[in-house]
């Protein structure tokens, strides 16, 4: 018995997805030994930052039974208006930047609540159209220019290091200090799915609507919760990403949904809702990255990127539902 | 008269609005601007639509299997590219560009069969599957490409989008025939039957007996060979194939499609309900383009007016729903 359950946690998808990036990473270190380096490790941290706090938000909405694809719209929007309004109104401080570029996240997170929780209209088809909607308004507002010249208080967080390691031919390699934020949201998301009865209801959601509907559950109200607070991280998320690359560009981030939904699925949340991880999410984020960053060390031509991160994330969404399938299959006892 | 009330009263409510709408735009436009209905805008508006709007028919057909497809733009601008190596490798003859098109539909319906394995066979959500899925076919174009756009076509490739018969160009006759084909499958074939059926109640189609997984992957084979005419359409548009061209279609045709009254949870669509939303949404893009609005204005728009529409049909639906508990 001590066996089998011992094969089950070695089996199971978190550790599936650790198999594979073991495997890829001693692969990459084997072809470039360069891979080894604290300096990578960092730069990995640093490319995860942003893709985390999208794939946990993503997370809990498609356990809930929904999906988004507005949050590189929402994202955008949020900074490049934050900056601009900053910027018009010659306010500095970091507190009004991080608040206000969430407000804007939330106040487009509360519009796909709306959408979606009280009109009942289908999750993709309605962030579809926030993310054009939002993606549209911050072009012709921005008219495709970006804003480089940030808020001095705001740029200088981009200089403050958790801490900084100086290797044996003098290169410098710091790990950014907002790398606090994705791993303070990791716990926190970790608690609410798991010792909470908010966390339980998502979980109930997503399983059975209409089940959880009829065992006295809020539906409404946990999917508006849902979609706002996510709508409010997102929001904090483009803040964060401006700091990190100093500017504020009004549509770079577009196109990062789908590797967000695919880092989670590999990941081992269900698409059709009920089940999933914070684990499993930071490791599927952790997979994509390694493979979008390092497929270049490994001699992959770059314009063969894109086709390999497809098959990629095509062959681990096929894996991972497969087990699903053949879970729900079995015979229950 | 009456004959006419009658038929008037069968028509789909949906329709006369789809019409009412279109008529309203012109009839606005036509006041705004004498600019609007001159024969060249006309004559533009017919060389621009069919490359989006046959794209909407293969969302449409996936709509109604209940399921969706986001790889559309993918498929077809792979298709494109295979076109194009194959017709610039072959000497640019006219026996390579039959060649060529014939391989790009081939790579369409191969695309689509992909999509149908997965979603039919392995029970993937086809969201999902067809995300993915574009962004294979589109990885796939870039690696093919390696880049740059595949430039050179030949006068008869770009005689597909830029010539005509007459008045009416070759692309919209290519639109109305596929348009009357797909139709007749739809509404005469056994196959179309049980696509409406599956996707009313997948389910009860299977205990009837109908082979899910069969109407599943001609479904997606059906939406691939829609991208791979739509593909080499916009090849010929451009005069070059490229990974990245049309990304603004997909929402596009997902707002046509719904617009033209494809229900999106599947079981309900009809061709012309779609092709009145086509001429609606181009109507709509020739307005923005005579009063010189940024082109980033349509990405708004289009956003816009797929909320609204689904607000609107959502609306309307739970009055409808009261309407009929009152009655009984």
């Amino acid at each position: 018995m001590n066996r089998l359950k011992c094969f089950n946690k070695l089996s199971s998808n978190e550790m599936i997805v650790v198999y594979i990036i073991v495997v890829l990473s001693l692969l990459i270190g084997f072809v470039n030994p360069a891979f080894f380096a604290l300096s990578t490790i960092f730069g990995t941290f640093r490319s995860m930052l942003i893709m985390t706090i999208f794939a946990l938000c993503e997370m809990i909405i498609i356990i809930s039974g929904g999906i988004d694809v507005s949050f590189p719209a929402i994202a955008s929007f949020s900074l490049y208006f934050t900056v601009s309004l900053m910027n018009q109104y010659k306010i500095d401080s970091v507190l009004v930047a991080f608040f206000l570029s969430g407000f804007f996240g939330l106040a487009w997170g509360l519009l796909n609540a709306l959408l979606i929780g009280t009109f009942r209209i289908p999750a993709l088809i309605a962030t579809l159209g926030t993310s054009s909607l939002a993606n549209g308004a911050v072009l012709v507002y921005s008219n495709g220019r970006e804003i480089s010249n940030i808020p001095t208080s705001v740029d200088a967080i981009s200089q403050k290091y958790l801490f900084s390691v100086t290797n044996t031919n003098g290169g410098k390699s710091s790990l950014t200090i907002l790398i606090l934020f994705p791993i303070f949201l990791c716990i926190l998301i970790h608690w609410i799915l798991k010792y909470t009865i908010l966390g339980r209801k998502i979980y109930a959601v997503g399983g059975d609507y209409n089940a959880a509907r009829i065992a006295g559950i809020n539906v409404k109200r946990t999917q508006y919760i849902i979609y706002t607070a996510a709508g409010f991280l997102v929001g904090i998320a483009g803040i964060c990403n401006t700091i990190l690359l100093r500017n504020a560009h009004p549509s770079n981030l577009m196109g990062a949904e789908m590797m967000v939904i695919a880092a989670v699925v590999i990941g081992g949340t269900r698409i059709t809702g009920g089940h999933g991880s914070v684990i499993g999410t930071v490791l599927g984020v952790l997979l994509i990255t390694l493979v979008s960053n390092n497929l270049i060390m490994l001699g992959i031509p770059n314009y063969w990127q894109a086709f390999a991160v497809g098959l990629i994330i095509v062959i681990g969404t096929s894996i991972t539902s497969l087990k699903a399938k053949k879970i729900a299959l079995s015979p229950k006892i | 008269m009456i004959t006419l009330k009658n038929s008037f009263r069968k028509s789909d409510k949906n329709m006369v609005s789809l019409l009412a709408i279109a008529i309203g735009i012109v009839a606005i436009m036509t006041a705004i601007t004498p600019e609007f209905l001159t024969g060249s805008n006309i004559s533009s508006m017919a060389f621009q639509f069919p490359e989006f709007g046959i794209l909407c028919f293969g969302m449409m057909f996936c709509m109604i299997s209940g399921g969706i497809d986001l790889s559309l733009v993918g498929a077809a601008n792979l298709s494109g590219i295979v076109a194009a190596v194959i017709i610039t490798g072959m000497g640019k003859s006219s026996f390579s560009v039959i060649v060529g098109i014939a391989a790009a539909v081939v790579v369409g319906a191969l695309c689509g069969l992909l999509n149908g394995y997965l979603i039919g066979q392995l029970q993937i959500p086809a969201m999902l599957v067809t995300l993915c899925g574009g962004q294979l076919f589109s990885g796939l174009g870039l690696a093919i490409t390696k880049g740059p756009a595949i430039t050179g076509m030949p006068n008869s490739v770009l005689a597909i989008s830029n010539g005509s018969l007459g008045v009416i160009p070759y692309s919209l006759l290519i639109y109305i025939f596929v348009a009357l084909a797909l139709n007749f499958v739809l509404k005469y074939t056994v196959y179309g039957q049980q696509l409406t059926f599956m996707g009313t109640n997948a389910t009860a189609s299977r205990y009837t007996g109908i082979n899910n997984l069969r109407v599943t992957m001609l479904t997606y084979m059906l939406s691939g060979i829609a991208a791979a005419i739509a593909g080499i359409i916009i090849i010929s548009h451009y005069g070059s194939a490229k990974s990245d061209y049309g990304t603004s279609y997909t929402l596009l045709a997902l707002l046509i499609v719904v617009l033209g009254g494809v229900a999106p949870l599947g079981g309900k669509g009809k061709v012309l309900g779609v092709t009145l939303s086509v001429i609606i949404l181009q109507l709509i893009s020739s307005a923005f383009n005579i009063l010189r609005f940024n082109s980033f204005f349509k990405t708004l728009a289009w956003g816009l007016l797929l909320i609204v529409v689904m607000v609107v049909k959502s609306v309307n639906q739970d009055y409808s729903m009261k309407f009929w508990r009152k009655k009984l």
